[in-house]
């Protein structure tokens, strides 16, 4: 399960980051951190990226960065 | 207020330089808050060698000079961005006496990473609680001592929208700044087993080159050791450090799994959200935002691409509509009254005739050419500030990244492409809203192949002159023709110049702000003063060159003699298999450089020469000067009014059917469907105009990619065209 087959107003609980170097440190200064609860908000109107709430703020991933990151469904 | 200054100044005779820096968080309000402190002592640039803006001030208060730095926005300080680099370097190298930390206290664990890491520098911090009214308003609760106390470091409410608790905030960052060794941030715990692996680390660092303690903090170096960050690593320049480095981080990552930069990571936010958990108490019933309202609607499945496509057009409209007056305005005051004083003074010290041209003709027009893009420069820089301090700017990039990706650029490229229809400059300027290098360059490289307003001229002689039956369709077959290539040269640029992983898209999306108006007026007066001082030069360069090109020899009668014509006539075998070969048509373009509009004026100079109009009638009086100048300013109020209110349509770029009547019978004779075609397809693609160009060179420090620009433009116009003439001829249409 990955955060990018969430739809929105589903929950997850992240377990793992796929990506690597930049990508990795950059998703990880956001926010996104292995434990971490996160909400698909929307999608945008065009099928992507989405939207996510993470830590109390918005944050949009395009759907390949969003499939690095491993989830598991939080109800 | 003054004359107290300058009775206390004396008292404090001791002068030293207390050297501030402001971090902060994108959307943190720093940007606000820095220009309420520092207002228009603020001096904008760049950092060197980036295209990074510099903000900096210098000013005294209470006798104490301060100079202000204001580093770019982050969320980190990693070695990733051009934007971290700058702070991070700027911070360790040049040691600031006293930070500023802008810290949105509506979004404050992630504020609170940033902070953390500050810390890790062992300068003193003052933390600006800035958004606080909004804080309040939420019913959100702080414990600001417990937050001191915690952090080792005076902090401030602030808003910075108001210049509320601002006295404050500098009372405090002079006082840490005057007692470094009381205000020494709080060494925070990262566990024992990454500050067990720092610490013997930097023992054994410090053994083999003890001088490295005094030129980095020891903690902050260590942790970069161990998350291998390739930057330190090569500076600091120790042999056998890095295999050092790698042991001890290879020894944390089999005992928790997880690689260093992880690690830390994890180590920082736990320590941001303990102290969050701490400090901040929120109400128990969360309300809807504002911000969650308005998005259901703005980023809504069906709703979003037509809301975002109004916006669109209304800041197009709003730019262009509003500017385009005042820069008819100016060019009426240099071309009117300022060239006939001009002429005056110069006929005052007996100056001969070729000078009054060359100020009049060169200089002026030089001038009045910058002139008119100023109001539209001024215009575009508002909007785009709008934009980007509400928060929409975000959205548009959300809603538009999915198109725009699929050609290799970024979300945020929609604007400043868009803008490219009205004008290319300031949508060369607006690329500067794409944080990443990359996406900027690449969205900077297609603008020019977005039809500007100023090639509409060209445009209207000739569809005038040939399709005036279709002249809709094959005016829209123009600019449709621009966006085509657009898209194909932004696939061929991925896959060539730009080869390579696309950047990454992650991107806040911050609540919806009414930006301050003194930010928004500071921020556009900037922009527009640097335009004036930086682009001018060139531009004024080129204006007076291309004078000289089209009078010398002294003396020429014809142009066909001037060296202007001379370049026609050498260069126009090139045009040969484009249908219009003539040095006349290859003159116009060479004068097309300076603005693509002048290639009409070109032509008519060229094709139907006018009798020299000696000033007619009597000379007008100052008074009547004035009076024009007056009117013709009036007038451009009047018409941004009716501009904006009156039409749907874009005023500024409905064609202009001035009479040249003249001129369309000559060109009838001279062009046919065919080659008029190709020639209005070579002024639609190639070389953007010298102001383009000088926008090109000022907004990203060098001439490579207006070079890159020039190049594949230049190629593409001459394919083109050759295409199109050649293959209509062999298709025998409009031959």
């Amino acid at each position: 399960m990955n955060l990018a087959m969430l739809k929105p107003g589903e929950k997850g609980r992240v377990v793992g980051i796929g990506a690597i170097g930049p990508l990795k440190r950059r998703l990880m200064d956001m926010g996104v951190l292995v434990g971490e609860e996160i909400r698909v908000e929307k999608i945008a109107p065009l099928g992507d990226p989405i939207e996510l709430t993470i830590k109390g703020y918005n944050l949009s991933l395009r759907k390949r960065e969003a499939e690095g990151i491993a989830v598991e469904v939080c109800r | 207020m003054k004359t107290q200054m300058a009775a206390v100044r004396p008292l404090v005779a001791v002068e030293r330089t207390v050297r501030i820096a402001v971090a902060g968080n994108p959307n943190s309000g720093k940007s606000t808050l820095i220009n309420s402190l520092a207002g228009s002592r603020l001096h904008v640039g760049n950092w060197p060698g980036v295209t990074v803006e510099k903000k900096e001030a210098a000013f005294e208060r209470r006798g104490e000079r301060i100079a202000l730095v204001d580093l770019p926005g982050t969320y980190s300080l990693s070695p990733y961005t051009e934007e971290e680099v700058i702070a991070r370097d700027y911070l360790v190298q040049e040691r600031p006496d006293v930070i500023i930390d802008v810290v949105d206290v509506t979004n404050l664990e992630r504020n609170l990473y940033l902070t953390v890491q500050l810390l890790e520098l062992e300068i003193p911090v003052v933390v600006a609680l800035n958004i606080f009214d909004e804080a309040e308003k939420k019913g959100y609760r702080i414990d600001v001592p417990a937050m001191e106390q915690a952090l080792g470091v005076r902090i401030v409410p602030t808003v910075a929208t108001k210049g509320t608790g601002l006295d404050a905030l500098l009372e405090a960052a002079t006082a840490a700044a005057g007692d470094p060794s009381r205000y020494r941030p709080r060494r925070l715990h990262y566990g024992d087993d990454i500050e067990a692996a720092a610490k013997s680390l930097m023992a054994e660092v410090l053994r083999r080159s003890p001088g490295l303690a005094e030129t980095y903090p020891e903690r902050w170096l260590a942790f970069k050791l161990l998350e291998g960050d390739r930057r330190v690593i090569e500076e600091v320049g120790l042999s056998g450090i890095e295999p050092l480095a790698a042991k001890a981080a290879e020894h944390l990552l089999s005992a928790h799994g997880e690689d260093v930069e992880s690690l830390m990571a994890d180590a920082r936010y736990a320590q941001a959200a303990g102290l969050t958990r701490e400090v901040l108490a929120k109400p128990d019933v969360r309300k809807v935002e504002l911000t969650e309202k308005i998005d259901r609607i703005a980023l809504n499945r069906f709703l979003g691409i037509p809301i975002f496509l109004a916006a669109m057009w209304l800041v197009f409209k709003l730019t262009f509509d509003v500017s385009a007056p005042f820069a008819d305005g100016l060019a009426t005051v240099t071309t009117g009254p300022f060239t006939r004083w001009t002429r005056v003074l110069v006929g005052l010290v007996r100056g001969p005739d070729w000078l009054v041209s060359l100020v009049t003709d060169g200089v002026i027009a030089g001038v009045g050419s910058v002139l008119v893009f100023v109001p539209v420069i001024f215009a575009m820089m508002f909007f785009i500030t709008f934009l980007e301090g509400s928060g929409y700017m975000a959205r548009a990039a959300f809603v538009m990244d999915r198109a725009m990706h699929s050609m290799g650029l970024h979300g945020k490229s929609f604007i400043p492409m868009l803008l490219g229809f009205g004008c290319n400059v300031p949508a060369i300027y607006a690329t500067r809203t794409l944080e990443n290098p990359r996406d900027k360059a690449l969205t900077a490289l297609l603008i020019p192949l977005m039809s500007c307003g100023a090639r509409l001229p060209v445009y209207v002689l000739f569809v005038g002159a040939f399709f005036s039956s279709r002249s809709g369709t094959v005016l829209w077959s123009l600019y449709v023709m621009g966006i085509v290539l657009a898209v194909l040269m932004g696939i061929l640029f991925k896959r060539t110049l730009f080869r390579g992983e696309s950047p990454m898209f992650i991107m806040e999306l911050p609540p919806y702000r009414m930006p301050s108006g003194r930010s928004l007026m500071i921020h556009t007066w900037e922009k527009g003063k640097h335009f004036l001082l930086k682009a001018g030069t060139y531009i004024l360069a080129v204006s007076v060159l291309v004078w000289f090109l089209l009078n010398l020899p002294w003396g020429v009668e014809h142009k066909k003699d001037s060296y202007m014509g001379t370049i026609g006539q050498a260069i126009a075998p090139v045009f040969k298999p484009l249908g219009f070969g003539t040095w006349e048509a290859a003159s116009s373009l060479v004068a097309g450089v300076i603005a693509k509009e002048i290639v009409v004026g070109t032509m008519g100079e060229i094709y139907v020469p006018e009798k020299k109009e000696t000033p007619a009638g009597p000379p007008s009086s100052l008074s009547e000067d004035l009076r024009e100048i007056g009117t013709s300013f009036a007038e451009a109020g009047k018409k941004v009014f009716t501009n904006v209110f009156s039409t749907a349509g874009i005023a500024s770029l409905s064609g202009k059917g001035e009479g040249r009547e003249n001129l369309r019978a000559v060109m009838a004779k001279t062009y046919t469907p065919l080659s008029a075609y190709a020639f209005m397809t070579f002024v639609l693609l190639y070389m953007p105009c010298v102001v383009a160009a000088a926008a090109f060179k000022h907004e990203f420090g060098t001439w490579k990619w207006f070079g890159v620009a020039f190049v594949y433009q230049t190629v593409l116009a001459w394919s083109m065209a050759f295409i199109i003439y050649q293959g209509g001829t062999i298709l025998g249409i409009g031959g």
